[in-house]
């Protein structure tokens, strides 16, 4: 099992369970594509398993913190799915989501996460098929990332006037050349 | 049954959508920009029109000759005259795509009602405006309209008569009629920006313009019919020869030519019955999100404690349901210390969206139903899994 | 350029000569005081220059 605190014990995709595939958390609004069918009692996905899909009354309503505290606690991708660009329920929620997204993105890469791991897409009421293709796709190319979701954690730095020779508390970086 | 055939009705839409999108992308998508396509036809119909009143003389014997002095004598008089009949039937046919569309997606509920009704009265507006410009030609159409618009109206029970007079100044034909006609045209023109501002009231940052390609297309279509089928006037009204037939405009005239088959009196019950509908349409359906499936939300609540005063959920919010307020406290946290302002969630306008909510950074706007460690909770129940 | 956007330049720049000759035609109508011609044709430029922006949107040669 994962940890939940993100320690930095590297985790490798491989070491999810191949049938499952990658942990995917996702945020699906009550205009955009029906849900009807496509999930099973728990939230996860029918035909995705790995997939959670957390209902949410529009996608503007996402807040990026919580993309951020899902793939800091387990998830190894994250996604917002709304109503197509221009006909947001809420006029442009989505579109809102989608500017805020990008911001989350760029700041995750300057903390070395890798902004592929966050989606936005965006299907109307009817596209079933679609959205689960493009669920499917996001799915595989995260699970094809490399390396662990997270980066190693950095040790905390040393008060000012202690003893410099103290040994620092966290394990050293296991992995290599990453 | 009515909700069933709303479901297909919008079946139809979105699959129109998913037809128009396949060739237009979606920011150029039109059926996304209807409202601003009927804002455009309006300011080429208000900009056409005020070349055309330079020249209108709103009496019995000059009425007619005056707009035949424009089509033939002024120069690009006939192509002003053109665009402005065309873009008023262009005006017509986006609204009603705009009607539609937004009856069949819904998008009147949940305190979202105010754009409806006075888009309802835009469009009685605009129906009464495009017949006002018919009679103002005062050609042979024009008279039998005043016929039978005076006859229709002076069937309404206790009122008919003094309706009829109102509208034409009396109950034959008067020297008040053309000139309270062109008021019944340019004063209920001007009244369609009262209404719009009232329609953009509880909306931010209305999309008013449609995008290029379609202002292009719009202008170039207009043109296009200007050139190809030049507008004329019938032949003259005359009180010697009383008119008979006429050229219908669907879009405008399609109640007189109900007339044909309708008694006055019908027609004018059914038109009230439509426009009384029509202002009842975003009540018909119930209005609690449990009968849509759909989790309730609550009314989107500030956590005052937080609010540092960004202004970020004002900004953000669609429907102008947050107003910042002066804050003479400061909130709890250090955040908040410093604040000139805090924010406050009209109850009235709020659709519970819960935009405001992904706006904040400092959590301070919760939704009731959604509330953030619930939220937490499932994303670490779907992480553990 | 890849196929694609080869078939939508041709498109492209057979709507743009189409608006020369349209201009050329407005030029002429405009000599004869034919207004309506004129007016006419500025319509079928307007509908291609629509057209053109459409294009070229889905060329990839603008946009987001």
């Amino acid at each position: 099992m994962p940890e939940l605190t993100g320690t930095g014990t590297p985790q490798t995709p491989q070491s999810a369970p191949a049938a499952r595939g990658a942990r995917i958390v996702g945020f699906l609004c009550d205009w955009a594509v029906a849900s009807d069918g496509l999930v099973r009692d728990d939230g996860t996905m029918r035909d995705l398993p790995g997939v959670t899909l957390i209902k949410i009354p529009c996608s503007g309503f996402t807040r990026p913190a919580w993309l951020e505290f899902a793939l800091r606690n387990g998830a190894e991708g994250v996604f917002v799915c709304g109503c197509p660009l221009g006909d947001c329920f809420n006029r442009y929620g989505n579109n809102l989501i989608g500017d805020r997204i990008e911001q989350l993105r760029r700041r995750l890469e300057r903390q070395r996460i890798n902004p592929e791991r966050i989606g936005a897409i965006f299907y109307r009421r009817d596209a079933q098929e679609e959205f689960v293709s493009a669920v499917r796709a996001f799915a595989e190319k995260v699970a094809g990332l490399p390396g662990p979701v997270l980066p190693p954690a950095r040790p905390p730095a040393a008060p000012r006037g202690a003893a410099p020779a103290k040994p620092a508390e966290a394990p050293a970086p296991e992995q290599e050349g990453t | 049954m009515y909700k069933r055939a709303l479901g297909r009705l919008l079946d139809a839409t979105l699959r129109l959508d998913t037809v128009v999108g396949r060739v237009y992308p979606d920011d150029f998508n039109p059926l996304y920009y209807t409202g601003g396509l009927a804002n455009l036809f309006l300011t080429i119909l208000v900009l056409s029109g005020i070349f055309l009143f330079f020249y209108y003389v709103p009496s019995f014997n000059d009425a007619y000759a005056s707009v035949q002095f424009l089509t033939v004598n002024v120069p690009y008089g006939q192509i002003i005259r053109g665009i402005h009949r065309y873009a008023a039937d262009g005006f017509i046919i986006v609204i009603l795509l705009h009607f539609f569309r937004n009856w069949f997606t819904e998008r009147f509920r949940f305190s979202r009602d105010e754009p409806w009704i006075s888009g309802m009265m835009l469009l009685a507006f605009a129906g009464f405006i495009g017949v006002t410009g018919y009679i103002l030609v005062w050609d042979q159409r024009s008279e039998a309209l005043v016929a039978m618009t005076g006859n229709a109206a002076s069937h309404v029970p206790l009122v008919g008569g003094w309706l009829r007079d109102a509208l034409f100044g009396g109950a034959g034909l008067t020297d008040l009629l053309l000139p309270r006609i062109l008021f019944l045209h340019v004063g209920p023109a001007v009244a369609l920006y009262v209404f719009l501002w009232w329609h953009y009231t509880r909306i931010r940052a209305p999309k008013v313009w449609p995008p290029a390609v379609w202002t292009l297309f719009a202008l170039g279509f207009i043109l296009l019919l200007t050139g190809l089928v030049p507008v004329t006037s019938q032949p003259a009204a005359s009180a010697l020869q009383p008119p008979t037939g006429f050229a219908v405009d669907w879009l405008f005239l399609s109640p007189y030519w109900a007339l044909r088959v309708l008694p006055p009196l019908v027609l004018v019950a059914l038109g009230v019955v439509l426009v009384a509908y029509g202002l009842y349409i975003p009540y018909q359906l119930p209005e609690t999100r449990a009968e849509l499936g759909i989790k309730d939300s609550g009314v989107a609540q500030v956590l005052d404690a937080n609010c540092t005063g960004c202004e970020l959920c004002y900004y953000d919010c669609p429907y102008n349901a947050i107003v910042m307020v002066p804050s003479p406290n400061p909130g709890v946290t250090k955040a908040a210390q410093a604040r000139k302002l805090r924010a406050v969630v009209l109850e009235s306008r709020c659709v519970e969206c819960g935009i405001c909510v992904g706006a904040c950074p400092f959590e301070a706007l919760e939704l009731p139903g959604y509330l953030q460690v619930d939220i937490q909770k499932k994303v670490l129940s779907a992480c553990q899994s | 350029m890849s196929d694609r956007a080869s078939a939508y330049t041709m498109w492209i720049v057979l709507l743009s000569a189409l608006s020369f000759v349209c201009v050329l035609g407005m030029v002429w109508g405009e000599l004869m005081n034919h207004h309506h011609v004129t007016a006419a044709l500025i319509g079928v430029v307007l509908l291609a220059y629509s057209f053109i922006l459409l294009l070229l949107r889905k060329g990839g040669f603008t946009g987001v």
